[in-house]
């Protein structure tokens, strides 16, 4: 055995645990290794206190100095495994006691769960420290619907169905995919905003917002291509714009997750159903109903977060509906959803400009806004907010839907 | 390679505002501080004596550095009364004591720097040993080097070798640093690994330190000859600088815990886990080295 050779991993399975002045006897049969041991325990911060020759082998007594590699406390004996279900490692059962402590460190670093951290690590300085300001209790369980439904928007959609379709109903799809489009920008950077603040000890949270980013992502992907597929054009409606760029402005976890997840997500859940049921080709019904089904994790995610931080702290409410009120304020001017979008989606619903089936798409799509109202207020209340701070803050959203 | 920097004109340009900021301070006196020259043969030099600084700021002992770009300047330097301290080589420290006459005093090295070593490697095949070496290439590390260049010629010839017969592969890289770099080591290896060279010199420290990184410079080479210990770097002072400074460095500077978090990492960076005393006995090959083969004047 030599140094480099495995003589070194040897060495310092003996030498770590030991105490410092201990000593241990290396006996060597080769003099080129004898001689590098002398070098070696030099630089490893030992003293060699014997080298003798015993008939054709050198003896070397190494004793340990004081120096520690490794700044820690020794580690603990290995504790109780993990759970194991029948389908694999759930990630609500990666921590014995399914949560973590309620506040981090804010200068911790990367520790993994189940590591020990060394001093001596530059210090980070985390934003979001304290758990319920970012925890939900289902947390584990959507990181692990969000892992079992990835959908692949290249492959999984049936683009090649969506050709053909009349020049004014492939008009009215582009405009609302776009639309939709617009929207999934923001629900893309509001999560993505905290995902560098949040503390690494709460990997749960972390997980989710990773998901909730790529979700979305997936959707300005699903949409976009959806919008370009047969080379037609649509606008980016400014006044879309100005209400997402609100939602952009709130900093507080929480209230975000009150802006984008429950109201705004949520209004977009009734959307995609309608999208669904009424696109005129299989490709947009697609798209519509994979976003549904991410999306309803993420207003679940929205509405548990925002029950429990409330029940935790219900002082946190009138934080909330300031955050609703201050970005209505920033909307005044904005007095309800632009009639291009109701209009498309009209035309959407109705496959046809007859004045028949457009007057029964334009009570449809009336039926929706009325459905989406409603159902907002009592995810609003679902949430922990009394029924008439529901219908207040569900008031005060964004007629742009989210 | 890389010339010696540093020429008459440039070095009295920088001295002035030096001086003048040393004749306004006495040394000793509260919030007087200690100038410590180093060589900067790395960039890393900086990171070290700004922690180090630091932790002698905090200590009590006002500490301030500068940098060389290389040793004959530094020892120049502290000759001259322009530094305090210098973080000499043993070959600078030779030097600078050969000028003092024998008066320059040591004031600590690192554990690693005590009982250092050369090494003579050959690829793993060949039986040789240093007998060999007449009619054959003995590759050595820069000129100035003395692990790498000045020892082992000395040693060979105290060995009876007769190095009249022995043709010198010489890496002179990075002349000035005095072999910190490793530069010219790692290419003595490379000489041997390739068969330009039957054997090679390099310092034990270096070779170590290769070996236990798994460099691919070391693969197929064994130490064929380990050279008697003797001392590496250490900080030299005049003999002026006044006992309390001097017992105040070298408390501070021996009280260095490797297991303190703050230090750790400048600590690693010098390649020290401890620091010693350190004594003159150890440099008297060299001294006699540096004298044969005209280094000194």
């Amino acid at each position: 055995m030599e140094l480099g050779g495995g003589l070194e991993v040897l060495l310092a399975a003996m030498l770590d645990p030991a105490s410092p002045g201990d000593e241990i006897e290396v006996s060597t049969a080769s003099s080129g290794v004898a001689g590098e041991l002398l070098g070696w325990a030099r630089r490893a911060g030992h003293d060699v206190v014997d080298e003798r020759k015993d008939r054709d082998r050198t003896l070397i007594v190494i004793r340990r100095g004081t120096s520690r590699r490794v700044l820690a406390p020794p580690l603990a004996a290995a504790g109780e495994p993990a759970r194991l279900r029948p389908d694999g490692f759930h990630t609500r059962d990666l921590r014995l006691n399914g949560v973590p402590d309620a506040g981090a460190d804010p200068n911790s670093g990367f520790v993994p769960l189940g590591s020990l951290a060394e001093a001596g690590a530059f210090g980070f300085a985390w934003q979001l420290n304290d758990r319920d300001g970012l925890w939900s209790n289902d947390l584990a369980q959507l990181v692990e619907g969000a892992s079992a439904s990835q959908w692949d928007a290249s492959r999984d959609i049936p683009w090649g169905e969506a050709r053909g379709l009349a020049p004014f109903l492939e008009q009215a799809v582009c405009q609302v995919v776009t639309f939709i489009a617009q929207n999934e920008y923001a629900a893309y950077y509001v999560p993505a905003r905290f995902q560098h603040a949040v503390n690494p000890e709460f990997v749960e949270v972390l997980l989710w917002l990773a998901s909730h980013v790529n979700d979305e992502a997936r959707h300005i992907e699903v949409f976009t291509k959806r919008g370009v597929l047969n080379g037609a054009h649509a606008y980016a409606l400014a006044s879309a714009q100005r209400s997402l760029e609100t939602l952009l402005q709130e900093t507080d976890f929480t209230a975000s997750a009150l802006l984008l997840n429950v109201l705004g997500e949520g209004s977009f859940i009734d959307l995609l159903q309608f999208v669904e049921r009424y696109a005129p080709d299989p490709a947009t019904a697609t798209a519509a109903r994979l976003a549904h089904r991410d999306e309803l994790r993420h207003v679940r995610f929205g509405v548990t977060h925002v029950r429990q931080a409330l029940e935790k702290n219900p002082d946190l409410q009138s934080r909330l509906v300031a955050a609703a009120e201050q970005r209505a304020s920033r909307l005044l001017d904005l007095t309800g959803i632009s009639p291009l979008i109701v209009e498309a989606l009209t035309v959407l619903a109705a496959g046809s400009l007859t004045p028949t089936r457009l007057s029964e798409a334009a009570a449809a799509v009336r039926g929706l806004m009325k459905d989406i109202a409603a159902n907002r207020t009592a995810r609003l209340q679902e949430a922990g907010f009394d029924a008439a701070t529901a219908r207040y803050v569900s008031d005060l959203h964004t007629p742009n839907l989210m | 390679m890389r010339a010696l920097a540093g020429h008459g004109t440039q070095l009295k340009a920088s001295r002035g505002p030096v001086r003048a900021h040393k004749g306004s301070l006495k040394l000793g006196k509260v919030g007087t501080p200690l100038l410590v020259g180093a060589v900067a043969y790395n960039p890393r030099v900086v990171t070290v004596w700004e922690g180090f600084s630091e932790y002698f700021r905090r200590g009590g002992l006002m500490v301030e550095y500068v940098l060389f770009a290389n040793y004959e300047r530094l020892v120049d330097a502290l000759l001259d009364g322009i530094v305090d301290l210098a973080w000499n080589t043993n070959t600078a420290f030779v030097a600078a004591d050969s000028r003092l006459r024998g008066a320059a005093v040591i004031l600590g090295m690192r554990d690693v720097d005590a009982a250092y070593a050369t090494v003579l490697v050959a690829r793993a095949g060949d039986t040789v040993s240093v007998v060999d070496l007449p009619g054959a290439v003995l590759a050595l590390g820069s000129r100035d080097s003395g692990h790498a260049a000045i020892l082992p010629l000395h040693y060979m010839a105290e060995q009876g070798i007769d190095l009249d017969r022995v043709s010198l592969l010489r890496f002179d890289t990075d002349l000035g640093k005095h072999g910190d770099t490793g530069d010219s080591e790692r290419r003595v290896l490379h000489a041997v690994a390739v068969g330009e060279a039957l054997m090679g010199a390099v310092g034990d420290a270096t070779w170590i330190a290769l070996k236990a990184e798994g460099r691919p410079e070391t693969e197929g080479l064994n130490v064929i000859w380990r050279s008697p210990t003797y001392n590496h770097c250490c900080f030299t002072a005049r003999p002026e600088l006044p006992e309390p400074v001097r017992e105040q460095w070298l408390e501070l500077l021996l009280d260095m815990d490797y297991n303190d978090p703050e230090l750790r990492h400048y600590m690693d960076l010098e390649g020290v886990k401890r620091w010693l005393p350190g004594e003159r006995g150890g440099y008297e090959d060299l001294a006699e080295a540096m004298g044969k083969q005209g280094y000194l004047p």
